[in-house]
């Protein structure tokens, strides 16, 4: 990948006396997806706006495509798309005119507005308003809205939340076609998951730190455990759980008498998950 | 400045301002209401009187013929006083007795009785007033005696050109016309900020000021297009029609500007009306004191709009001259940048 989109160097914002970011730094190389995991309040959101220009850092710089956010905001905002987690769109006004508003504002050439619905599945509902539109429908103009201008770094603050599993889909299948464009994503999220499936690298922030940052698998090498999980009937005929950790010196010993011993209904072998790993860092889930 | 994205909010804002019912509403029945109440307001004056008086001692009869002719009469210290009210138009005309009018019409003197109108004063105030003061000395004596009246109109004498009630709410009219624009655009903010479209703006390439251009290129037309469109309309424009045009438009500029105040002052569209209602509960006093003179007096200059009234009211029902109404323009265009300073200043820090 090379090339770095985004540089967070010793960024750094405080409300008050109250510290949101706390010196982080890290880098996402272009044609990345960053999976940017944390719980509520843990400064996820204060970092992308650092990053997208609608906070100035109190300390430190942040580097979008080589340019110092905090004096080329024009410019750098002419080069990413934001989708928020909260739906902002003019709901008085039809997908189309949304969408043409924001191609006029980012100087957007022959725009072609019904395209794009299509691509986010919206086709045949571009001159309802938004008002009429469901969740799933809004969430979906969102995303859309964010890749009016074709941005080199794409920022996604939980695209698929509340979503159901086919507009859920939708959204990641155009996230990966992103960046298969060439396209950077920073893509904030609760959905471990959803990290997991898309992530390049994910990063774990907490209290204003980035505790952790790498590829899912390093992740769950290095902190996690695999395990395989069995059900085995018992001489009564009730079902028990066996669970056999994988990375001990007994694994062939404990698998050989478990299929030797006893009679196993089903078996299946388990990884540790992000969320797991999440726990064992910070010592509290995404949703505390 | 990027002509384009400021086209383009503009657009945006006027539709979402035209598609929001209750401001299409009042936007189009407001100005049709207000010109059906001007068309049939009477076109002729009828009014009741109240007379400034100035007499050292007063005749016994004074309250006599205020219960039965319906007037009033306000007491001033002195002539200088009762000058001043007069040309303030706090009343339409003033009565100046001799300290010895009742020696001198015991004596069979005959007494010189001053009379002061205000400018715009109708004729038939002139009459009755003039006659009331002969029927005071009928009063006293039981016979009509000789009277000197002198009579001075204070300001630029309008005889035969007085205005009509109607003329004086026209006032009124425009600026509650382009005031309720003011709350229009103040709910289209708050929504904005609200329903956090705002931020969606400001991630763009778009710049703070192109987004200020364009709210107040929107709110300034919305009220200066209605207030132009009505004066035109009910013969505002007939006299001095540039320096109405040129009030008009400060006006919708500074009402643009109190638009921004209130909505860094509200958290939604209920209370930006809130607010929206407050300030044109203020600022339309001026304009009351025109329709109704001598309810408002020297502290009505604290009020914005004092200035632009006066220079409405002035150019297009006494067609006063530029070289009368420069300071009140001067004043007026210092109230503008201070309100539109301050809004902007105060939105700025809401959408950061």
């Amino acid at each position: 990948m090379g090339e770095e989109a985004i540089i967070a160097d010793r960024l750094t914002y405080f409300y008050n006396n109250l510290l949101a970011v706390d010196h982080i730094c890290f880098h996402v190389a272009k044609g990345e997806i960053l999976g940017f995991l944390g719980p509520n309040g843990a400064g996820k959101t204060t970092t992308v706006k650092m990053l997208t220009g609608q906070l100035k850092p109190k300390d430190g710089k942040a580097i979008l495509l080589g340019l110092d956010v905090a004096e080329n905001i024009e410019r750098v905002q002419s080069k990413i798309g934001v989708c928020f987690e909260e739906t902002n769109l003019y709901q008085r006004m039809s997908a189309i005119e949304n969408l043409n508003l924001f191609a006029r504002l980012f100087n957007v050439k022959s725009f072609n507005a019904y395209s794009l619905l299509a691509r986010v599945g919206l086709s045949g509902r571009e001159k309802d308003r938004v008002e009429n539109y469901s969740k799933g429908m809004r969430q979906r103009l969102m995303v859309a809205r964010s890749l009016v201008s074709k941005p080199q770094i794409l920022f996604l603050d939980e695209p698929t939340a509340g979503l159901d599993p086919t507009s859920s889909e939708a959204i990641r299948n155009i996230i990966l076609e992103e960046r298969k464009r060439g396209a950077t994503i920073f893509l904030t999220t609760h959905d471990m998951m959803e990290a997991d499936k898309l992530s390049d690298r994910v990063a774990f922030m907490n209290q204003g730190k980035i505790l952790a940052l790498d590829k899912p698998l390093n992740l769950k090498q290095k902190y996690g455990k695999r395990a395989l999980k069995a059900k085995v009937a018992s001489k009564k005929g009730a079902l028990e759980s066996r669970e056999i950790d994988l990375d001990t010196p007994q694994t062939a010993e404990e698998l050989q008498n478990l299929f030797q011993n006893e009679k196993v209904v089903t078996i299946h072998s388990e990884e540790a998950t992000l969320e797991d790993i999440f726990i064992k860092i910070t010592g509290r889930g995404l949703t505390e | 400045m990027n002509f384009g994205v400021i086209r383009a909010l503009v657009v945006k804002d006027f539709a979402l301002f035209f598609r929001n019912r209750f401001y299409a509403l009042i936007t189009v029945l407001g100005i049709i209401t207000y010109l059906v109440i001007y068309f049939v307001m009477p076109s002729s004056v009828d009014e009741e009187l109240e007379i400034g008086l100035y007499a050292p001692v007063i005749p016994p009869f004074f309250e006599l013929i205020q219960q039965e002719e319906g007037l009033k009469f306000h007491e001033y210290n002195s002539d200088q006083d009762l000058r001043q009210a007069i040309a303030d138009r706090i009343h339409e005309a003033g009565v100046i007795l001799p300290e010895d009018i009742m020696e001198q019409l015991a004596s069979g003197q005959i007494p010189l009785v001053t009379l002061y109108f205000s400018t715009d004063a109708p004729d038939e105030i002139k009459d009755i007033v003039e006659t009331m003061v002969k029927e005071l000395a009928y009063l006293q004596t039981g016979q009509f005696l000789a009277i000197n009246i002198s009579a001075e109109i204070l300001g630029p004498d309008l005889l035969g050109d007085q205005i009509p009630i109607r003329d004086r709410m026209r006032l009124m009219l425009v600026i509650m016309l382009i005031m309720f624009e003011m709350m229009g655009l103040a709910s289209l903010i708050s929504e904005e900020v609200e329903q956090d479209t705002i931020r969606a703006l400001l991630v763009t390439p778009m710049s703070v000021r192109d987004l200020f251009t364009a709210k107040l290129l929107m709110g300034v037309s919305l009220a200066f297009i209605q207030g132009a469109l009505f004066m035109a309309i009910v013969g505002g424009l007939n006299s001095q029609p540039s320096i109405i045009l040129i009030a008009l438009l400060l006006g919708s500029i500074m009402f643009t500007g109190s638009g921004f105040l209130i909505a860094s002052l509200a958290k939604d569209m209920l209370t930006s009306m809130g607010w929206g209602i407050t300030a044109i509960l203020i600022y339309s006093i001026p304009a009351f004191g025109i329709m109704f003179p001598g309810t408002v007096t020297d502290w009505g200059r604290f009020i914005p709009t004092y200035y632009l009234t006066n220079i409405i009211h002035q150019a297009s029902n006494i067609n006063t001259g530029w070289s009368e109404i420069w300071v009140d323009l001067l004043i007026l265009m210092v109230f503008n940048m201070l309100i539109v300073w301050g809004g902007i200043m105060a939105l700025g820090r809401k959408f950061r």
